[in-house]
């Protein structure tokens, strides 16, 4: 039973749980996401939406490499959406394969990048956080 | 050659499950719960690891260093390239399963004839071999057994080997998939899959991207999302996402032993979908090889012949290639294989 928990809620390792501080930010709920997605238009500052889902074995295995991300970019916003948990924004998205990452500035998707694809994902990052 | 190239010939394994309802750890995501440390273990005994990968709500599309995995919540398809070990993950993924409520109920062992047979590791150097240990792997419970070398009389040396075990004799599986195999690819075309001079640092997904274009795999089928990787100098694997539809391709194009694969699973009551011919023409011309062969595997009883004739048709209409030989072999719960290979019309 223990193996299926622990696939369940991601990789053995500590990912990003309530009680660990992580600056991977997970919204629930639509009202919360949309509340931030207004504060964090206002700025420069880039967001990277994951969308995941918790059955979704790839979104799981590129997950660990998400958390170090955001520790080491910290001018950038990292955020994860379940799209199970909030599949209207899911759709608003267009969101079909999975992972799927959202880069957004000043409220405008400015690229996106569909499948775990690590390297891509850092390089464009990277890129686009100035 | 005194130092063989790159095996481009791929082994491939297909492990099916029981939906069992009464298990207490049961869930519709079934095996697309394991978690990826475990199988990345099990890759590892293999020899080969996850490049990229994609998921949608049908199914978790891996593209490997050495091919693809797939993995559906009853189904488990790997397929394996280069001197890998695949048999060895028979035992660990059944072990996985188990762990998660589910019953192995069918297994199905293939592969054509290597390029370089001297160059594979025991068990790989003979198909009775093989078929002793994928046999030694699986329990008493499969007692439904075949292996069969299906051996063109035109080309002996590219068989076509099959092993399957099922615990039911008949198959109800209403999925059909084609396997195509290409050698002596065309030599311009195969420059697509070679990465550009200066471009050997660059990002991989992005090279991918680019070949999957110049090539024009993207035109395949125009409703797949494709998850590629190019390799360092050469070489290029994709695995296409379409609802519950998955398809492959990989590319080993140095001369001399180059290779092209494509394959790709469809379900029989899939109205809506492009005519199979139409997709299998696109795909080989995308290699314009000087080989051709195709196995394909009518997982239930519900063999169309119509279908192999019209692939005989359109392949001769549309790329002048003539089939030399069709072969046809049945396997008690895993349906009907047939086994056609084709050469270019003599101008």
């Amino acid at each position: 039973m223990g193996g299926v928990v622990s696939s369940l809620f991601g990789s053995g390792e500590d990912a990003g749980t309530e009680s660990e501080p992580s600056r991977l930010l997970k919204f629930s709920s639509s009202a919360r996401w949309q509340l931030h997605y207004n504060e964090i238009k206002e700025s420069n500052k880039l967001m990277v939406v994951d969308f995941s889902a918790s059955w979704c074995g790839p979104c799981r295995m590129i997950e660990p490499t998400i958390h170090a991300m955001a520790d080491k970019f910290t001018d950038v916003d990292f955020v994860k959406l379940d799209v199970d948990e909030l599949p209207d924004v899911a759709k608003e998205f267009n969101v079909t394969g999975m992972p799927t990452f959202v880069l957004i500035k000043k409220g405008k998707e400015i690229e996106r990048i569909i499948g775990a694809k690590k390297d891509e994902l850092e390089s464009k990052v990277s890129k686009l956080r100035a | 050659m005194s130092v063989p190239g790159f095996e481009g010939f791929e082994k491939r394994l297909e492990l099916r499950f029981f939906d069992d309802d009464n298990s207490i750890t049961s869930s519709p995501m079934g095996l697309r719960l394991i978690d990826f440390e475990s199988l990345d273990q099990v890759l590892n005994e293999v020899q080969c690891t996850v490049v990229s990968a994609v998921a949608n709500r049908s199914f978790d599309a891996y593209v490997l260093s050495e091919s693809s995995l797939f993995v559906y919540p009853t189904k488990i398809i790997i397929k394996t390239c280069g001197t890998t070990q695949l048999l060895k993950s028979i035992r660990p993924l059944i072990h996985l399963a188990r762990n998660l409520g589910l019953t192995l109920r069918a297994c199905r062992y293939s592969r054509g004839s290597f390029i370089f047979p001297k160059a594979q590791p025991f068990p790989y150097t003979s198909f009775k071999d093989e078929v002793l240990v994928v046999e030694e792997s699986l329990p008493k419970s499969l007692c439904y057994r075949k292996a069969s070398v299906m051996t063109p009389s035109n080309n002996p040396s590219r068989a076509w080997h099959v092993f399957t075990a099922s615990a039911d004799v008949e198959s109800d599986e209403p999925v059909v998939v084609v396997e195509v195999c290409m050698t002596e690819l065309d030599r311009v075309n195969a420059r697509s899959f070679f990465k550009r001079k200066g471009d050997e640092k660059s990002n991989s997904d992005s090279a991918g991207k680019e070949m999957t274009r110049l090539s024009g795999i993207d035109n395949i089928n125009a409703n797949a999302f494709i998850c590629d990787f190019a390799f360092d100098p050469c070489g290029y694997s994709m695995n296409g996402v379409d609802g519950g539809r998955y398809s492959t391709i990989h590319v080993t194009p140095e001369d001399g032993f180059s290779y092209g694969s494509f394959e790709c699973g469809l379900s029989l009551y899939d109205d809506g979908h492009e005519d199979i011919s139409e997709v299998l023409s696109r795909a080989i011309d995308v290699f314009r090889p000087n080989d051709v062969s195709i196995a394909t595997t009518y997982g239930g009883e519900d063999y169309n012949h119509e279908v192999t004739k019209r692939v005989e048709r359109v392949l001769a209409k549309k790329l002048g290639l003539k089939c030399r030989s069709r072969l046809m072999d049945e396997f008690p719960g895993s349906g009907t294989v047939v086994y056609q290979s084709f050469t270019p019309r003599r101008k």
